[in-house]
């Protein structure tokens, strides 16, 4: 539960993936490998505290000073519940914080996030955009807040949740927050839960498209807004096709 | 008989409780193009909805036999594999899915509906290029996300073109010609023409004489308050032009 600290000038990219095999995350490069330890060793089992929620590889808080950037990907797979706490920190001026985020629920996963982006000084920008989705008995409770201290003008900072909710049974909780005391500020925040669109289903599977594929096609295409954003080509791919076998899962089990 | 390729007889279709077709008979045969024409609300969008099997469509009474099956009893999906094929009046935008992977995966499910193994890779782009070029569309609509900002024109484009990556023996065209001008009707039609053969049968929805123009049908069907109150030749265009739906 360490902090990052981005040193001035310095540009970071960081990928974090919990993954339902192991239960844990990692932003080693081959991604399939060393992956790290959850804390306290647990798994991601029923049983689990809170405590065994958190990831030892992922910050909790990090810090960006001037003229420096972070860009974070987090995903989550199907099969993990977490507890992701984020306090992100824009702390010198032209600093940058980018956290894009991904989860895809299908059975009892209890999906927790919480970031909270701190603009302390002006002229810093900050975006968050997590998209998830959510099926099963899944649980989804989505907290986040922007803070605009007095001084931080010409801050930018933008915030989005969006949520496809996939059963009845399925929960999502999302609550944007923005404390602004700056007044010269560009900042907006969106939430949305939906459920996917009969109408893109009828026109894919009127071309052939099984029903199953279309749906695997609809949620592929709502996350890769966060996928594009992992920069490394291999590692993207791999991602993706890590997602697209955990997707069409749940898919199946719908 | 074995010439007959869809045989409707006493189609009744509801959406939500509301009774829209009140007993469609209809026969076409192979090498066929029946137009199908009436006043909005009449019912054409319905029967090509049913046609391509829209959940949010009952069918209360009737049956559809194409190319000898039951056709009510198949999946949309089934209906496509089988070989038909509708052009929507308004194409569904699908924000993130590109046409080539839209297209991949709708050409590989065609194949495997036939037991055949995906299409490599370079024939599958060789095929985009050839039917993209079919309909002048430009090569980089391939990476374009699905009808996501197409103009009127290129998403009725689009459907051509996918109508001709999949081939169908019997095309639906729903009100095709809505929102195209004179240059993009020209390019639709002579797609639609250059698909047809002995082998295939199309259906041609409007409301307007303006597509008959260019794409000649066999028999005109005037479809009424969900029946089809008239069937005549190609002459009967010329008729409705001139006279309108009021007085037949």
């Amino acid at each position: 539960m360490g902090s990052l600290i981005i040193r001035s000038n310095d540009i970071v990219h960081k990928v974090y993936i919990w993954d339902g095999r192991s239960g844990c995350c990692s932003d080693d490069p081959r991604l399939s490998v060393d992956r790290l330890p959850l804390a306290g060793g647990g798994m991601s089992s029923p049983q689990s505290t809170p405590n065994d929620l958190v990831c030892k590889g992922m910050p909790q808080s990090i810090v960006v000073e001037r003229c420096a950037k972070v860009d974070i990907v987090v995903l989550v797979m199907p099969g993990v519940s977490c507890d992701i706490r984020l306090d992100v920190r824009l702390a010198g001026e032209g600093a940058e914080a980018n956290i894009y985020g991904a989860y895809v629920c299908g059975g009892k996963e209890k999906v927790k996030i919480s970031v909270d982006m701190r603009h302390d000084v002006p002229h810093c920008n900050s975006r968050q955009l997590f998209k998830g989705i959510a099926g099963g008995d899944s649980r989804v409770d989505f907290y986040g807040k922007i803070t605009v201290a007095q001084d931080a003008q010409k801050t930018e900072a933008y915030q989005e949740n969006h949520n496809l909710l996939l059963s009845d049974g399925a929960k999502v909780d999302t609550k944007p927050q923005l404390e602004i005391y700056a007044d010269d500020v560009k900042c907006s925040h969106g939430a949305t839960i939906g459920r996917l669109n009969e109408e893109e289903q009828f026109y894919m599977r009127s071309r052939g498209i099984s029903l199953e594929d279309a749906k695997v096609l609809q949620m592929i295409s709502f996350i890769a807004p966060v996928l594009e954003h992992v920069e490394d080509e291999a590692r993207r791919e791999h991602a993706s096709s890590e997602l697209e076998t955990a997707i069409r899962n749940v898919v199946r089990n719908l | 008989m074995n010439d007959i390729l869809l045989k409707i007889e006493g189609l009744r279709a509801s959406v939500e409780d509301k009774e829209i077709l009140k007993g469609v008979d209809l026969t076409i045969r192979k090498g066929e193009i029946h137009a199908v024409m009436g006043p909005n609300g009449a019912g054409k969008s319905t029967l090509s909805a049913v046609l391509a099997g829209k959940p949010q469509f009952t069918v209360t009474a009737g049956t559809i036999e194409f190319m000898g099956r039951d056709l009510l009893a198949m999946s949309p999906e089934e209906r496509a594999w089988a070989g038909i094929f509708l052009s929507f009046q308004y194409p569904v935008e699908i924000p993130g899915v590109t046409i080539t992977n839209f297209m991949k995966t709708a050409v590989n499910a065609h194949r495997a509906g036939k037991g055949l193994e995906p299409l490599k890779a370079g024939d599958f782009l060789k095929l985009m290029r050839e039917k993209m070029a079919f309909v002048q569309m430009k090569p980089e609509f391939a990476k374009r996300e699905v009808n996501v900002g197409f103009s009127g024109g290129e998403k009725k484009r689009n459907e051509i073109f996918q109508m001709a990556m999949l081939d169908p023996t019997l095309a639906i065209l729903d009100e095709t010609d809505s929102g195209l001008d004179v240059d993009a009707l020209r390019i639709v039609a002579n797609g639609v023409n250059a698909l047809h053969t002995p082998e295939k049968a199309a259906i041609v929805i409007t409301h307007y004489q303006r597509l008959l123009d260019y794409i000649v049908p066999d028999v005109v069907h005037i479809l009424k308050d969900g029946k089809i109150v008239k069937t005549a030749g190609r002459e009967l265009v010329a008729e409705i032009e001139e006279k309108g739906y009021d007085n037949l």
